[in-house]
């Protein structure tokens, strides 16, 4: 989406398997409605906006994570891929035989690290009341906890070197710029400071974090703990988390 | 009861869309220009959730854009061992019951959805 936004949730609604469509748009964002009950809900959050299902929500499972493939191998070796029938291009070459979107490159046309990006009409007339403390097209990393929902723009990033530490929930907080991606990104850490070195981002307590994986002293990859996350625009994550703190404000 | 808006709500929004975002797919993939009228979502009556205004909906693209039910993975080592993902090649990556899974961003960004079965759990992944 224009917004950029991803996560991953459980389509189970007590107990029974939904499935899903996107259907439209409310406040710029996707919104998803279940073939079983026609139940409209928000992709962000899982919550349900509109239907027989109000009051309920699915169940978030992880981040749903931009990167490439040097990073995804990184992660786990043994990673698994699906693709789907529809266009996409890599390496400069055509693949998929159904048509996609953009022509196989709207990923990119609406990547929050274009800066002409900008929001169409049929997506402004949807939107509610706008929380103009930032630009509407401004980019950034929103994270959320059950206590906390806060917006990191990326100027603030860049301006603290692209590496820093803060908290989130009385925890220690790794909020970085992935060098390999020039994605920004949250990990909860014990180290107190952090500087980026190159393509790694050196913390205080001896690890590392490089392609976007904690190596302890011995270069061993340690588990990560990362809270909600998504690369986003401004105006979709103030809408849908209204109020949210701006980090450095 | 199922409700069906009309009028300004299911105005041509999908075509407005593509005239600023994405034109070019109109002339480059004659298949996705034959379906681009946005369809009429069947909506039930309610409840909303509180703060939630329906008149604010939009059904732009309804129709054109369709989940990937996963029903198939393969080794990403292997897809870009045979060329078919480069090293720099985005993509979005969720955590299944059965491990990481890696979607191509650029297909995600038509899908919007995808949705499948891992680790007898099921799982979605929204973009």
């Amino acid at each position: 989406m224009v917004c950029n936004s991803g996560t991953s949730l459980v389509p189970v609604v007590g107990g029974k398997l939904h499935h899903f469509n996107y259907v439209g748009l409310y406040d710029g964002l996707a919104v998803m409605q279940d073939q079983e009950t026609k139940t409209l809900w928000g992709h962000i959050t899982g919550e349900a906006l509109y239907g027989p299902l109000v009051g309920r929500r699915l169940t978030q499972t992880s981040n749903l994570l931009q990167m490439n493939v040097r990073q995804a191998l990184t992660v786990d070796p043994n990673m698994q891929i699906a693709i789907s029938d529809r266009e996409y291009f890599a390496a400069g070459t055509h693949f998929g035989s159904a048509p996609g979107f953009g022509g196989g490159r709207g990923a990119e046309r609406w990547a929050p690290n274009n800066p002409n990006a900008q929001l169409s009409p049929v997506f402004v007339e949807t939107l509610g009341k706008e929380d103009t403390r930032r630009p509407r097209m401004d980019m950034g990393l929103g994270v959320w906890t059950g206590a906390t929902r806060r917006y990191y723009p990326m100027e603030l990033l860049r301006k603290r070197g692209d590496a820093f530490i803060d908290q989130i929930d009385s925890r220690n907080v790794l909020i970085y710029v992935e060098p390999e991606t020039a994605t920004p990104a949250a990990i909860f850490v014990t180290a107190k400071v952090a500087t980026l070195d190159g393509l790694e981002v050196r913390l205080d307590n001896g690890t590392v974090v490089r392609m976007g994986v904690v190596l302890d002293r011995r270069g061993r990859q340690l588990p990560i703990e990362r809270p909600q996350q998504i690369f986003t625009r401004w105006y979709g994550f103030a809408l849908t988390f209204p109020q949210c703190e701006i980090a450095g404000s | 009861m199922v409700l069906r808006l009309r009028g300004h709500q299911y105005s041509d929004a999908f075509s407005a869309l593509l005239k600023t975002a994405a034109l070019f797919v109109l002339l480059s993939t004659p298949a996705a220009s034959q379906s681009n009228a946005s369809k009429a979502v069947d909506l039930a009556d309610g409840p909303a959730k509180p703060g939630f205004d329906i008149t604010r909906f939009r059904n732009a693209g309804n129709g054109t854009f369709q989940t990937f039910y996963v029903t198939k993975t393969e080794p990403l080592r292997g897809a870009l061992k045979e060329r078919r993902v480069a090293e720099d090649t985005r993509v979005l990556v969720t955590e299944t019951a059965a491990g990481y899974l890696a979607l191509i961003m650029d297909q995600m960004a038509f899908h919007h959805m995808a949705e499948g079965r891992a680790g007898n759990q099921d799982w979605l992944a929204t973009f």
